[in-house]
């Protein structure tokens, strides 16, 4: 079982990783190739929750078909299972461009990554990356902890991208 | 004809624009690049007239009992008046005198870098010794703002600029000295009127504009000096 | 000697609004400034190099996003090159189906479709819209406020607006420390109501967010975008971190969509001399590149600045277009009040009404205008029966439904008794009967008791320091015998384990079957296909209490 589950996570990652990575719109035939056809999610699997809960699981590994009400009340279920597994941010984007909504899709690949992140370093990345909060070095290094601690591999490029283009434009903190 | 005579010239017919726009009711306003025939008055010492003086960089304060004041660029000196007329000299001292109620002082600074009177509340707090400060707009805009809260967020936010009266600025000076002593007073009572933004918006955009053609993003935030006249 | 009847005219709540003539040297003009670029578009490798006549090395920050993210280059230079008339008469075309000119739209760039939009009349921009609306039907968005921040009396008016038919619910502070107590309020209330409403707390970005992840709020809306460098900045973001923030939420299970809107770049005095409608598409290709699924623009909180110019409402029309042409779900505005003149105000609407958009308000004032804390919406509640009545005229769907007094006050007492308890349960401070009963039949805050805003200011710091979550809400009402909101409050957190609400235009029904424009599509192709109201439906619309029935005579 939880090889099972290490399988998926890594299989997710991999996806993410390959389908996210490309830039221009429209180009997400690698990630659907390396899946293979038969696992792809597209919109009439939609709405997933409904049409295939029994391949939902939480972020904490569990599925969504056996979640109930009861098991809140008896604390079986708590705040931490409410969370979106990276794998099921995966399948959703592949939903979104079976309808050509590619940017959508990417959008949810970069979310998968941040899955693992915890919520107030998201918090104080976002702030990080807002206008004169950071030089680039500070960047590059919020860039270089996503990758290396979370395996945010989308994100920290496309934090180092910012980083750059901050610079091109003067949005960097005054040093 | 001195510098000064010449200022209060100008802050006259700036003043006079401001006026005009907040008229209300009138159906036509003038193209807000013209700038209204002015009508010589004299310039009595009346108080209602500020004398601003920039003093060098602004410094930050070491006292917990003080409150600082930021001012937009053209804030008491390009215009005189808030967006319904109220000149900004009353502005002030209301607000003073709310934080002298309370016991602290206060100190003024004016930010170029920006006319968004949430940062320039957030300059404010930051120079504080106290980390609160209060920053507002030529138009009337105020927010009491806390060093360590992110620059749009704030403790105390008045957007309605039309709505304050020179009872909430004081209001507002009062409350900010007790933010500054670790208060937590019962925050000024919200002020609401859905029929402001018909009647104002757009002249507060052209009094906007005009106040950020105003700002310089590399002049550093200045210590002032405020006289009553 | 004045004229009589100049004397009237003077007086008339029209005439109280503020008008301005254009300046166009700062874009204080709603289309085709002098300044406004012509379309034009380079790619070369893979790499836009020019667009909109500007070269990549003249780019500013947005220019860039735009470029590399924002629009579909595979075709894009064959699309730009097409003559904007031809292009605009495919969007007017009801024979040309919506994907068809999807590809079409999401391949301009700015300067283009403001160009092709441009073409319309505002009867041409409506038929448009009712093609190129993303979900197959139309739907409508609250706001539930009030000036004292009362969270009862929130909990109430929720409750109600979702009887009344609103499919979302938005609320925000009049002190922004009250947030948690807001947020918490209407989702607790709205789930009385109806199950299944998504609702959010309009607030500084990173404040919403933790709501959201707290499980406080079902979705966000206040994730603003501006259409020059310079007010992007002002606003405190740019269009990188703003794509980061999206990604937060979806990363949470968490709906979001972004908000823009005509004149908020002349408001902040940024505006470098472009019209408004083509800053406004501008902000439209950042919110698509960053991956937004959706929109909430037509001018919203700045629409006093393009009603006071000319053409403005017309281009707030067209922004709306522009958003749904990109294939985003489009919360139209109609939310800010813009005028004194009640003819203006529905006039300005019916241009969203008709068609039809994904909120044709976002939203609409669940409460007199006087507590609406976004300054007054285009509607409020004192307007309902209008609007009820107007959609009965028109047969016209604007999302709300008839409803009877007896349904109102009893789910406005259940609304409040949950909150009650809820407080009761987690320590917070009292909410007594006395509030109850007043929330019960209430109007406004003007029939509320006054609560202790100290009191409950710390007490909202404490609960969010206590690090309470949206499940242990759940709980405390199953504690205290409220099982039928704790099970909708459950179901609303269950959302974000599938995320099937993170697709566009998507809301929920009261089985929280999710309906977006994945599964319902628009596929209007001309007269009786698309969205058509059932009979069943249309009984419900057209039986309003006021009606005599003949038979009584």
């Amino acid at each position: 079982m939880e090889s099972e589950e290490l399988i998926r996570q890594v299989m997710a990652e991999v996806m993410a990783k390959l389908g996210s990575d490309q830039v221009a719109p429209g180009s997400t035939i690698t990630a659907a190739a390396a899946k293979g056809a038969s696992a792809r999610m597209d919109a009439t699997k939609y709405p997933l929750g409904e049409k295939v809960p029994d391949q939902i699981r939480s972020a904490s590994g569990k599925k969504l078909s056996e979640f109930s009400f009861d098991k809140v009340r008896s604390g079986e279920l708590t705040s931490d299972d409410f969370r979106i597994a990276p794998e099921t941010l995966e399948m959703q984007a592949e939903v979104a461009e079976s309808v050509d909504r590619d940017s959508l899709g990417r959008n949810m690949r970069r979310a998968a990554e941040l899955v693992k992140v915890p919520d107030d370093e998201l918090l104080e990345i976002y702030n990080a990356l807002r206008p004169y909060r950071s030089t680039k070095a500070e960047l590059y290094a919020i860039a270089d902890k996503l990758e290396n601690e979370y395996g945010c591999k989308v994100n920290a490029k496309f934090i180092r991208e910012a980083a750059d283009v901050y610079e091109l434009r003067g949005r960097l903190k005054s040093e | 004809m001195d510098e000064k005579t010449l200022r209060s010239i100008i802050e006259e017919v700036l003043g006079e624009f401001a006026r005009n726009s907040a008229g209300g009711g009138v159906s036509t306003l003038p193209r807000p690049d013209e700038v209204p025939a002015f009508e010589a008055t004299l310039t009595q010492a009346t108080g209602d007239e500020l004398v601003i003086t920039e003093e060098g960089p602004a410094k930050k304060g070491l006292s917990p009992r003080e409150v600082v004041i930021a001012l937009s660029p053209a804030f008491g000196g390009a215009m005189t008046k808030t967006i319904t007329g109220i000149p900004h000299a009353k502005v002030l001292r209301e607000i003073c005198a709310g934080i002298e109620e309370e016991g602290l002082s206060y100190r003024f600074i004016r930010s170029f870098r920006t006319a968004d009177v949430g940062f320039i509340a957030h300059d404010a707090a930051e120079y504080s010794g106290s980390g609160i400060g209060i920053g507002i707009q030529s138009r009337g805009t105020t927010v009491i703002h806390q060093a360590d809260l992110p620059p749009l967020s704030n403790l105390e936010l008045f957007p309605q600029a039309p709505l304050i009266d020179l009872e909430t600025f004081r209001a507002i000076g009062r409350n900010a000295a007790k933010y500054a002593k670790g208060e937590a007073p019962e925050p000024v009572p919200v002020r609401n009127d859905q029929m402001a933004r018909p009647t104002y918006q757009a002249i507060a955009a052209v009094m906007h504009i005009k106040e950020v053609q105003l700002t310089d993003p590399n002049k550093k935030t200045q210590a002032l000096r405020v006289e009553y006249r | 000697m004045r004229s009589k009847r100049f004397e009237v005219l003077g007086a008339r709540p029209v005439n109280q609004d503020g008008y301005v003539t254009e300046w166009p040297e700062v874009g204080l003009i709603a289309v085709d400034a002098p300044a406004d670029p012509k379309p034009s578009i380079k790619i070369e490798n893979g790499v836009v190099v020019e667009m909109d006549g500007k070269k990549r090395a003249d780019f500013d920050m947005l220019d860039i996003f735009i470029a590399d993210y924002g629009i579909r280059l595979d075709n894009a230079e064959q699309v730009n090159a097409i003559d904007s008339l031809e292009l605009a008469q495919r969007m007017v075309d009801f024979r040309v189906p919506r994907a068809e000119v999807v590809k079409l739209t999401t391949a301009m760039t700015p300067a283009k479709i403001t160009e092709v939009v441009n073409k319309m009349t505002v009867l041409e921009m409506m038929m448009a819209c009712t093609k190129m609306r993303s979900r197959l039907f139309p739907a409508n968005q609250a706001h539930v406020t009030n000036v004292r921040d009362n969270p009862v009396q929130l909990a109430a008016d929720a409750a109600e607006g979702s009887l009344r038919g609103f499919a979302e619910e938005e609320t925000t502070v009049g002190i922004v420390r009250y947030a948690p107590f807001n947020a918490i309020a209407i989702m607790v209330g709205s789930q009385v109501g109806r199950p299944g409403i998504l609702t959010q707390c309009a607030v500084e970005e990173a404040t919403e967010l933790e709501l959201g992840m707290r499980g406080f709020t079902a979705y966000a809306e206040t994730v603003s975008v501006y259409g020059t460098e310079q007010v992007f900045m002002d606003g405190d973001d740019t269009p990188w971190s703003k794509s980061f923030l999206a990604s937060c939420y979806a990363s949470r299970g968490l709906k979001m969509r972004f908000t823009s809107g005509t004149g908020s770049e002349v408001q902040m005095g940024f505006a470098e001399g472009k019209s408004m409608l083509y800053l406004e598409a501008r902000c439209l290709y950042v919110a698509k590149g960053a991956g937004s699924q959706g929109i909430q623009n037509g001018s919203v909180s700045c629409v006093g600045v393009p009603a006071a110019v000319p053409g403005g409402i017309r281009a707030i029309l067209a922004e709306n277009l522009i958003a749904m042409s990109l294939d985003l779900e489009c919360a139209s505005s109609n939310d800010q009040s813009f005028t004194h003149s009640d003819l203006r105000r529905v006039a300005r609407t019916l241009m969203q009404l008709v068609p039809g958009t994904d909120f044709i308000c976002s939203g609409y004032s669940s409460t007199p205008n006087y507590d609406n804390m976004f300054a007054g919406s285009n509607w409020d509640a004192e307007d309902y029966d209008d609007w009820l009545i107007i959609q009965r005229d028109l047969k016209v769907d604007g999302g709300l439904v008839p409803v009877l007094e007896e349904d109102v006050v009893r789910v406005r007492n259940h609304a409040a008794k949950a909150i009650q308890a809820i407080f009761r349960e987690l320590g917070l401070p009292e909410i007594t009967d006395e509030e109850v009963e007043a929330a019960t039949y209430a109007h406004g805050s003007e029939d509320m008791p006054k609560r202790n805003v100290v009191e409950d200011l710390k007490a909202t710091d404490e609960l969010m320091k206590r690090g309470i979550t949206g499940v242990d809400l759940v709980t405390a009402l199953d504690r205290s015998g409220f099982d039928d909101v704790a099970t909708s409050v459950y179901n609303m957190l269950k959302q974000r384990v599938s995320g099937d609400y993170l697709h566009t235009s998507a809301i929920l029904d009261d089985n929280f079957h999710v309906m977006s424009a994945v599964n319902y599509p628009n596929d209007y192709l001309g007269p009786k296909t698309g969205y058509q109201i059932t009979d069943e439906k249309w009984d419900q619309l057209k039986n309003i209490p006021q009606a005599i029935s003949p038979e009584e005579i």
